[in-house]
């Protein structure tokens, strides 16, 4: 046999246990009773969790950023870092609610190239978070005066991007990506 | 509450809310035209105080005006009116839409206005502009606020409207043949000579008549159709499978079948000339693929700068974050105001889109009400002096914090509210 034809089919039979696994996802208890219980608790609620927590994570680090960028002069950058534990509870709020929600609907979700475009986003919008957290609220400590270094707009402006694109993202998933049945 | 209930409720709230942008604005100009004559900086600030909350309100009127127009055409009751012109009402709509879009711009301008008099110092001054730019806009809302009001007075006057189906319709039979499904139905009507008329069987405020529909051009109705569900030869835009919640509403017997129809293209109407500006801009945003994703995208945006604002002042003055006068977060206002500027327009475009959607959804008035409490909650942190005097390291007066609690509570309940709209409501 052609070693082309063998690597093709070991390809697919990873694309069938890679599928069967979503599908074994997809049919758990906690995915059926999310996307099929009817109840205001289940996917509405959970979605409904995920919308207060994106609202609470993405407007605190909206503020920080337009703070770094000078939009709001008269708010000092410092104290801001006071909403830190607000915005990674709200986060670690969404990744399980997220979690959750792609698991009911993991054959749909896990094959569409637009999540995969929404979770590069958020990646690099912790990554940006945490960057800016270290180099504009780190040591010396929090003092009003704490300089922007050169790069504070840089990453103010990369968290922006990145939120605003994985929001969009986001919410294209209701709209893009073929579903696999 | 059933679906007759909560138009009938909204019909009667627009009947009564109408008159507040009207004689609210003229009153408000009235005092700013005093104040700006006489010089009085008290006057001047409260007519754009007028203007801010008039403006809040209209919201409500302006969506409560879709429901008024199902009543009238014919979701309502069999003693209303026996029809009511759909000229008048297109005509109503659309300088309604205007004098509202009008009314937004000088209600977002007048609020910037009080939103600078705070920062008036002994060195600072008001920008001369904005008081210019709040009376330019404000004479125009208003006259043409008094247009629509007009054209609106002329709706009641009913011109008879034979045959076609109606929103609310239930639909049994074509050409007396049972309909089974929508896509039973839509073969049945493309099969059908355009041009003939067809009698279709249908269930009208609890009663089944048959009613004459003319068969129109699907292939020229359907360019203005983007859902699957519709029946576009038949003139109807929106068909929905009959539930048994729907069944029971409608006055049906438990177990009855059929289709209901959700939604009415105009008799005749064939271009954006005819149906009207309102019209036009529902269809572009039903029918063009990606408005709707796009506004859903801002909409999720403009929530964010929203809550930003919600999260930052109300948490400061309930403690975090004390080192920081209250005058300083103040600075972020005018960002959540543009959030909820986006917000407004973005939902706008989904109302003008499928009113249909809204108008019988209980959820989306509780929404409205909840935005108009927002916007008088907002009044608290421009014009009390309680709330300015919070120094830094100060703690907030105990009527800041309610005042933060409520705020934060309401935006949690638009939220809610505008989330729920599909799974509480039967919106999408």
């Amino acid at each position: 046999m052609e070693p082309v034809a063998l690597q093709d089919r070991s390809s697919s039979r990873a694309r069938e246990i890679a599928l069967e696994f979503l599908k074994a996802l997809e049919t758990s208890g906690l995915s059926v009773w999310v996307r099929e219980s009817g109840s205001l608790w289940s996917f509405p609620g959970i979605l409904l969790v995920h919308t207060y927590g994106m609202g609470i994570m993405v407007g605190v680090i909206l503020a920080i950023d337009l703070s770094i960028l000078g939009f709001v002069p008269a708010l000092p950058l410092a104290p801001l870092q006071k909403f830190f534990p607000l915005v990674w509870t709200a986060f670690w709020l969404n990744a399980i609610t997220g979690t959750i929600l792609l698991v009911a609907d993991a054959t749909t979700k896990l094959t569409n190239p637009d999540f995969g475009a929404k979770m590069a986003f958020i990646v690099l919008a912790v990554i940006n978070q945490r960057m800016i957290q270290k180099r504009l609220f780190g040591d010396p400590g929090p003092t009003p005066s704490t300089p922007s270094p050169a790069n504070g707009k840089m990453l103010a402006w990369m968290s922006i991007v990145c939120w605003l694109g994985a929001i969009t993202a986001g919410r294209l998933l209701a709209y893009v990506g073929t579903v696999v049945k | 509450m059933d679906v007759l209930q909560i138009l009938e409720n909204s019909a009667h709230v627009h009947l009564l809310l109408n008159h507040v942008p009207t004689i609210g604005f003229g009153i408000g100009l009235v005092l700013f035209l005093t104040g700006l004559a006489a010089k009085s900086d008290v006057l001047k600030r409260t007519s754009l105080v007028m203007f801010f909350v008039v403006a809040v309100v209209a919201i409500a009127t302006y969506v409560s005006g879709n429901a008024a127009e199902a009543v009238l055409a014919g979701t309502g009751r069999a003693d209303f009116p026996p029809g009511v012109s759909p000229a008048a009402i297109r005509a109503h709509e659309d300088a309604a839409l205007l004098a509202f879009v009008l009314m937004e711009v000088t209600g977002f301008f007048a609020w910037l206005a009080l939103w600078q008099w705070r920062r008036v110092t002994a060195t600072t001054r008001l920008p001369g502009w904005n008081l210019p730019v709040v009376l330019l806009l404000s004479i125009a809302t208003f006259g043409l606020m008094a247009r629509a009001a007009e054209l609106g007075g002329e709706i009641n006057h009913p011109e008879l409207r034979e045959g076609g189906l109606r929103q609310g319709d239930v639909i049994q039979s074509f050409n007396g043949q049972a309909v089974t499904s929508d896509e039973h139905l839509r073969t049945l009507a493309a099969a059908a000579q355009p041009g003939s008329t067809a009698s279709i069987g249908v269930v009208r405020d609890g009663r089944a008549r048959t009613v004459p529909v003319e068969i129109v051009d699907a292939a020229a109705a359907e360019k203005r159709v983007a859902r699957t569900s519709d029946a576009a030869s038949l003139g109807v835009r929106v068909i929905e499978p009959l539930t048994q919640e729907l069944a029971a509403q409608f006055g049906l017997k438990p177990g009855a079948e059929g289709l209901m129809v959700a939604q009415v293209y105009e008799q005749g109407a064939q271009g954006p000339s005819e149906i009207g500006t309102a019209r036009a801009i529902g269809l572009w945003v039903t029918s063009v693929t990606w408005v709707w994703p796009t506004a859903e995208t801002l909409h999720f945006v403009g929530l964010c700068m929203l809550f930003m604002v919600v999260v930052i002042v109300d948490l400061r003055m309930l403690g975090v974050m004390k080192s920081v006068p209250y005058s300083a977060v103040y600075q972020l206002l005018p960002i959540g105001m543009l959030g909820f500027g986006l917000n407004l327009l973005t939902g706008i475009l989904f109302f003008l889109g499928v009113p249909s959607q809204y108008v019988k959804n209980n959820v989306f008035y509780w929404k409205m009400l909840f935005v108009v409490l927002g916007g008088l909650n907002l009044l608290y942190f421009m014009l009390v002096d309680a709330a300015w005097s919070v120094g830094a390291g100060e703690d907030a007066p105990f009527s800041a914090k309610v005042a933060a609690v409520s705020a934060i509570f309401i935006w949690a309940a638009v939220l809610f509210c505008g989330h729920m709209l599909p799974f509480i409501g039967n919106s999408f």
